[in-house]
């Protein structure tokens, strides 16, 4: 294998995910180093990450992930994902939008400015609806809201926490499906596996409880999967996806730094390979088509 | 005949401004209030304008709603991706460093410990930045390692969103002024000196605004700059570095002006909707 730098692998803690990758890096005799997302510094006129080819972004933190891809990508470092996807992806209303601009099935939703705008979206909407931060991630601070009271309420409680002034209400259909959810991951241009998500609970993250089980990548989760991750711009992304009452497939989020221990009891997908293989296909060459 | 949107929550003296020129040429223009829009995602709200001017005091919602304009074909002054660039201080560094426009030595952290290392690498005085806001909110000139602990503490205690990213750049040491240049299309139209015995110059801190001829460098340096954040109607902030040489700081999306129209003889809201209603015909014409 010819190289023309090393791989990178960006991190803050060492999570189960992250220590296969390593494991798989070690394994295929890969020049690599793990770096401390906590203890870099970038200085964005100088040229001193150029001894990578590519790195890949496993850090905890949203916004950490974000503004180490822009300043590599400053320094000509490509990175999986890249920064342009990491944004869409950490962002609802870019999500859904970009979604809806491919015709990609997505719930119904609704953007408002105001706390009137948002309640008349939401009544426009019908209950339930759900109401979800626009940047924000492990199921926080969504809010099933059944009537206009607790619309309301939530409504108020939103524009006090508001942390970044001006956010949108960001209001969508929910979504009666039937105790589970689906979750695909791509890497590339290949749906590598999908599992089900189950939880008594209407928030199905594992991350908040839920289990999974195995499911075959059927064609299409193969087509809605790989349709969503290209509107993200392409990577290694995590698809959400749920049925509705009427049986139809949609796209609900993309996750750019998937966790995958959860799915591993459901798969026998080598995951950690599937996802380094990539980073080494994506560092030989000089342009992803994929990356944008 | 093209159709304007002014889009704006509050009616600033900019906006009146902007208005009484749409007036004047007798445009077909509506005002948009985005409190008082739901916008479906599946929908096609606000296509029917063939130009927006977007003026609204939030970064976020100007953000928003020009990324949805975006996706509904319809122009926006500024672009969605002025708005983003200019919003994100990196984004802004990023694009100007990318065209070889000259700006301020600047590095980015993303703890504190790490931050703290930066700083004293790069040696005091240095300016502390929060990613967004403006008039100058937050902006820290730190001396010493002292005000480096205390600023950077305070940062992580605010928390949020933005305080985890520390972004830091070298003092530039400036003869009590800075040079604020309006960009129109690709037109540099006016400029003003910013004078200030306090180190942030913003006239909406006191800072005093007087005429500043534009000279060449100025312009092209102004276009420049203008043009690889994504064009529009913006404000570009210069230094004047003791070398002599013009650094870029910053650029606005959507800049206050009501200081620089008699200071410079130059009617902006006029530059502002001729240019908006250009945008609009090469649209409704196509």
């Amino acid at each position: 294998m010819t190289l023309s730098g090393k791989i990178g692998v960006l991190c803050s803690r060492v999570r189960v995910e992250e220590k296969l990758i390593l494991q798989k890096l070690r394994e295929r005799k890969v020049a690599f180093d793990k770096i401390d997302v906590r203890q870099i510094v970038f200085d964005l006129h100088a040229t001193d990450w150029s001894q990578y080819s590519a790195v890949l972004i496993r850090c905890l933190s949203h916004t950490k992930a974000l503004y180490a891809a822009k300043a590599l990508e400053m320094q000509g470092v490509k990175t999986v994902n890249a920064h342009a996807v990491i944004e869409v992806c950490g962002d609802k209303i870019l999500t859904t939008l970009a979604l809806q601009e491919r015709g990609i099935p997505t719930p119904p939703t609704q953007i408002a400015f105001s706390k009137n705008g948002g309640l008349t979206a939401v009544d426009e909407i019908g209950y339930p609806a759900v109401l979800k931060p626009p940047v924000g991630s492990w199921g926080r601070l969504i809010a099933k809201v059944n009537d206009r009271e607790a619309a309301e309420a939530v409504i108020e409680h939103k524009e006090m926490l508001e942390e970044k002034r001006g956010t949108p209400l960001y209001i969508q259909t929910y979504v009666d499906k039937p105790g589970r959810d689906i979750r695909s991951l791509v890497v590339g241009d290949e749906t590598v596996y999908a599992v089900y998500r189950h939880a008594e609970h209407w928030i199905t993250n594992t991350a908040r409880g839920g289990r999974t089980t195995s499911l075959a990548v059927s064609p299409e989760i193969d087509r809605l999967s790989r349709a969503a991750a290209e509107a993200m711009g392409g990577g290694i992304l995590a698809v959400d996806l749920m049925e509705d009452a009427a049986g139809r497939l949609l796209v609900n989020e993309v996750n750019n730094t998937p966790e995958f221990h959860g799915a591993m009891e459901s798969t026998d997908v080598d995951i950690a390979a599937k996802m380094v293989d990539y980073v080494l296909r994506v560092s030989e060459c000089r342009l992803n088509p994929l990356i944008r | 005949m093209a159709k304007i949107g002014i889009i704006c929550s509050r009616v600033r003296v900019e906006e009146k401004l902007l208005i009484a020129a749409l007036e004047e040429r007798n445009a077909d223009y509506e005002r948009v209030d985005p409190r008082d829009l739901h916008i479906d995602l599946a929908g096609d709200q606000l296509s029917e304008y063939d130009a927006a001017i977007v003026r609204c005091l939030s970064h976020t919602r100007a953000y928003y709603v020009t990324r949805w304009l975006a996706s509904k074909d319809v122009p926006a002054i500024s672009p969605h991706e002025t708005v983003h660039v200019c919003g994100d201080k990196l984004l802004t560094s990023a694009a100007l460093q990318e065209a070889g426009v000259p700006n301020p030595r600047t590095k980015l952290a993303l703890t504190p410990e790490a931050a703290l290392e930066a700083i004293e690498e790069m040696g005091y005085p240095v300016v502390l930045k929060p990613l967004f806001g403006s008039w100058g909110r937050l902006l820290a000139r730190v001396n010493d390692r002292d005000a480096a602990e205390a600023i950077l503490e305070h940062k992580q205690t605010l928390g949020g969103y933005q305080h985890s990213v520390v972004y830091i750049q070298e003092y530039v040491e400036k003869p009590q002024r800075d040079i604020r240049s309006f960009v129109v299309g690709d037109e540099t139209i006016c400029a003003i000196y910013r004078t200030s015995p306090h180190w942030i110059t913003n006239t909406a801190r006191g800072g005093v605004a007087t005429n500043c001829p534009v000279t060449p460098e100025i312009a092209e340096l102004s276009c420049a700059a203008a043009k690889c954040v994504g064009g529009g109607f913006v404000a570009i902030d210069l230094f004047e570095a003791p070398d002599g040489r013009l650094l870029v700081n910053e650029v606005n999306h959507t800049p206050e002006f009501r200081n620089s129209i008699d200071t410079t003889g130059v009617d902006i809201p006029a530059k502002v909707v001729e240019y908006a209603l250009e945008v609009a015909a090469m649209k409704s014409g196509r």
